[in-house]
């Protein structure tokens, strides 16, 4: 295993992290999701694109089960997470969500100090023994989050205090300290102004290489520059998936091409 | 095409000139706005009218008139015996000892050379409280060795000659009244030139329990504030957990179905109930049904419990619901639980608006009367509950009972303590709610 190694621009694995067959979505009468099929690769970005209310956020949410707090939300179909159903009823979804970390549109830290933002999910999930193991898990994945040289001297400082950018790194550095192996951003950068969204991109390319991204993005430039993989939803359904150079380059299906050209959406 | 322009009347104005349009609109709003600080003045007016009533007739209620003279424990009426022993000389009555203040009190007028003409012995021992030989014999039966000796006594004066220092009784009053004299007033008059009647500090008034309608010179608040505190002591202890354990139930775990939406229903229902309602369900429940003691602060308690906690929990939801739905996300995206996220993350953000909540919940609580009137809190009670827990069983009455009590009293003297119980029962209020203040600040500060 090379996890260390940054990986070119081309997936160099092509085993299925997340397998999902049949995945339907109901938030009471309304059909958000349609019958998803998707194989979501390890160590590779995967994005999700189309149009407001296409289902990709919907589809994002129940990679980590987070629509089980919709109370209306139905979900049926398959998603195995390496070969093992996360809707089987046996399935914790909190210690599901361990595994798949999240990050959220909007930066949402704590209103705590940034040490403790970051040491939260290991100590409920009590993944250290001592405080000496809990101060090198938030080095850690706050070096990982590449937030450390910023906030080093000022881990007591509330995490609500920092600018924009600087609080959702915080929270990719609070989603990666439970040791997920998948992580999933919702529209990560749609609260973030060009700098820090250069930031966050930069990182989500370095993330690669320990984990399996899944991004959802308004911005196809975004997709482009970050992606391996790419999907198009469309109205509920997955229009189409594939790697992300052919699918903004030579897309198959005429709705696809519609919205990377800007006709539709 | 049509002409688009025709359609948009075009004003030809300049915008350094208001328009008429433009006038009025501004005229409204500095109108709108007059109303406001109309309104504000108004309430404020108001409520300044009621503090200055309630003070001005409440405010003397803490001044108290004593008379200072030496009394001589005579034990030929006091120990008939001459044994010292406590349970015979129980059996002297307060009569024997209002006999000795008399028997002193002329004494000292004598000695002091104070003109008493045209007053009997009897019209001047009225001078003295009531309340004072129950006192002096209470003081000689706790130590029967003062016997025989000389005690430096303060007693009170009676409730006309207090009301006369304070200026509720004139002479021309007195005129008409049958319980004082102008001769007796025109005696106080020259106590206090030779400084036998004072008037200092009324502790008492805080401290002593009730009494009865011919001495409300010794009538206090000391059971009705041990009252009231052992109620908001039972009310917190049994409203906060319950309060809050059912709105984070409410809140964050329950399906949203048929019967949360009735419980709902109900709660806010329950908060518009007349407090009265709960006063009977309250006497038919714990003393009738429970067989709780009546009178006592536990069943006042429950019932005021009853009343509050629809508004701790009304004030808890809403203060729960108001915490962002994405610091709950933040908190399930990392993998905590329900519980963890609602213990770790939602309670502390929603704690300030808990606390007020309870806060004035149980300020709502301290001022209730009506439910306490029928579990027979009016009672007349003139002992102290003991300490708790057996004094939660104690009878005890409420300050605000207490108010309603005195304020339906004949005596003027008990229209003034009535005042003087409602400045206290404010006093908590307003210590109630800055200790609110204080306790959200304080948890703002840390988040």
């Amino acid at each position: 295993m090379n996890d260390m190694t940054r990986t070119g621009l081309h997936t160099d694995t092509t085993t299925a992290k997340i397998t999902a067959r049949g995945v339907q979505v109901h938030y009471g009468a309304t059909h958000a999701l349609k019958d998803v099929d998707v194989d979501i690769l390890d160590r590779a970005v995967t994005a999700f694109i189309g149009p407001s209310g296409c289902g990709k956020s919907t589809f994002l949410r129940c990679l980590n089960r987070m629509n089980d707090t919709v109370a209306s939300a139905r979900v049926t179909g398959k998603i195995l997470l390496e070969g093992e159903d996360i809707y089987d009823p046996r399935v914790d979804p909190v210690q599901l969500r361990a595994k798949v970390g999240m990050v959220f549109q909007k930066p949402n830290p704590f209103p705590k100090s940034i040490y403790d933002n970051v040491a939260y999910g290991p100590k409920i999930h009590g993944l250290t023994r001592n405080k000496a193991d809990l101060d090198q898990i938030v080095e850690a994945s706050l070096r990982k989050a590449a937030l450390w040289g910023e906030v080093k001297d000022r881990l007591d400082a509330s995490g609500t205090g920092l600018s924009g950018g600087q609080q959702q790194r915080l929270c990719i550095a609070r989603a990666i300290a439970t040791g997920p192996e998948v992580l999933l951003m919702d529209e990560p950068c749609s609260a973030l102004d060009p700098i820090a969204t250069a930031q966050v991109e930069e990182l989500i390319d370095d993330l690669r290489s320990s984990f399996s991204v899944v991004i959802v993005t308004h911005s196809m430039q975004q997709a482009a520059r970050v992606s391996q993989k790419t999907a198009f939803f469309h109205l509920g359904n997955l229009v189409e998936y594939g790697d992300t150079p052919a699918i903004f380059t030579n897309p198959k299906d005429p709705r696809t091409e519609a919205y990377i050209t800007g006709r539709i959406g | 095409m049509t002409d688009i322009s025709a359609a948009f009347p075009v004003r030809k104005q300049s915008i350094l000139t208001a328009s008429a349009q433009m006038r009025r609109r501004n005229a409204a709003e500095r109108r709108f706005r007059m109303y406001g600080v109309a309104a504000i003045a108004l309430s404020l007016a108001t409520l300044a009218i009621m503090l200055f009533t309630i003070l001005r007739d409440g405010v003397s209620s803490f001044q108290q008139a004593s008379l200072t003279f030496p009394v001589e424990l005579s034990a030929e009426v006091l120990d008939p015996k001459g044994n010292r022993n406590r349970d015979e000389m129980a059996k002297v009555t307060t009569i024997g000892y209002q006999k000795v203040l008399a028997t002193a009190f002329l004494a000292e007028l004598s000695a002091k050379g104070i003109p008493t003409d045209g007053l009997t012995d009897k019209d001047i021992a009225e001078l003295i409280s009531k309340d004072a030989p129950g006192t002096l014999r209470a003081t000689v039966l706790a130590n029967p060795d003062m016997v025989g000796t000389t005690l430096d006594a303060s007693v009170f004066a009676s409730g006309r000659i207090d009301g006369f220092l304070k200026g509720r009784v004139t002479l021309e009053t007195a005129e008409l009244d049958s319980n004082i004299t102008p001769e007796q007033l025109q005696l106080a008059e020259k106590l206090q030139q030779a400084g036998i009647l004072t008037s200092a500090f009324n502790w008492s008034f805080l401290t002593n329990p009730d009494a009865s309608d011919q001495r409300p010179e010794a009538a206090g608040l000391g059971v009705a504030i041990l009252g009231s505190a052992y109620m908001m002591l039972i009310v917190l202890v049994t409203c906060v957990p319950v309060g809050v354990a059912a709105s984070i139930y409410l809140e964050e775990f329950a399906p949203k179905n048929r019967w949360t939406d009735a419980v709902e229903v109900n709660i806010s229902n329950l908060a518009a109930v007349p407090s009265i309602v709960f006063g009977i369900l309250g006497l038919a429940i714990f003393i009738n049904f429970a067989g709780l003691p009546q009178s006592s602060s536990i069943v006042g308690a429950l019932v005021l419990s009853l009343m509050t906690l629809p508004t701790i929990i009304i004030a808890t939801r809403a203060a729960i619901r108001a915490v962002p739905p994405s610091i709950r996300d933040a908190a399930l995206g990392v993998g905590a639980s329900k519980m963890q996220t609602v213990v770790h993350h939602v309670l502390p953000l929603a704690m300030p608006g808990i606390l007020t909540g309870t806060i004035l919940g149980l300020a709502s609580a301290l001022g209730e009367t009506a439910p306490l009137l029928l579990i027979g809190m009016v009672a007349f009670v003139d002992n102290y509950p003991a300490a708790p827990p057996e004094g939660f069983l104690d009878p005890a009455t409420a300050l605000p009972v207490q108010v309603y009590s005195w304020a339906s009293r004949a005596d003027p003297a008990f229209i003034e303590r009535s005042n003087g119980a409602i400045i206290v029962l404010l006093v908590f209020l307003v210590v109630m709610n800055v200790a609110a203040i204080l306790l959200r600040r304080r948890f703002e500060r840390r988040w």
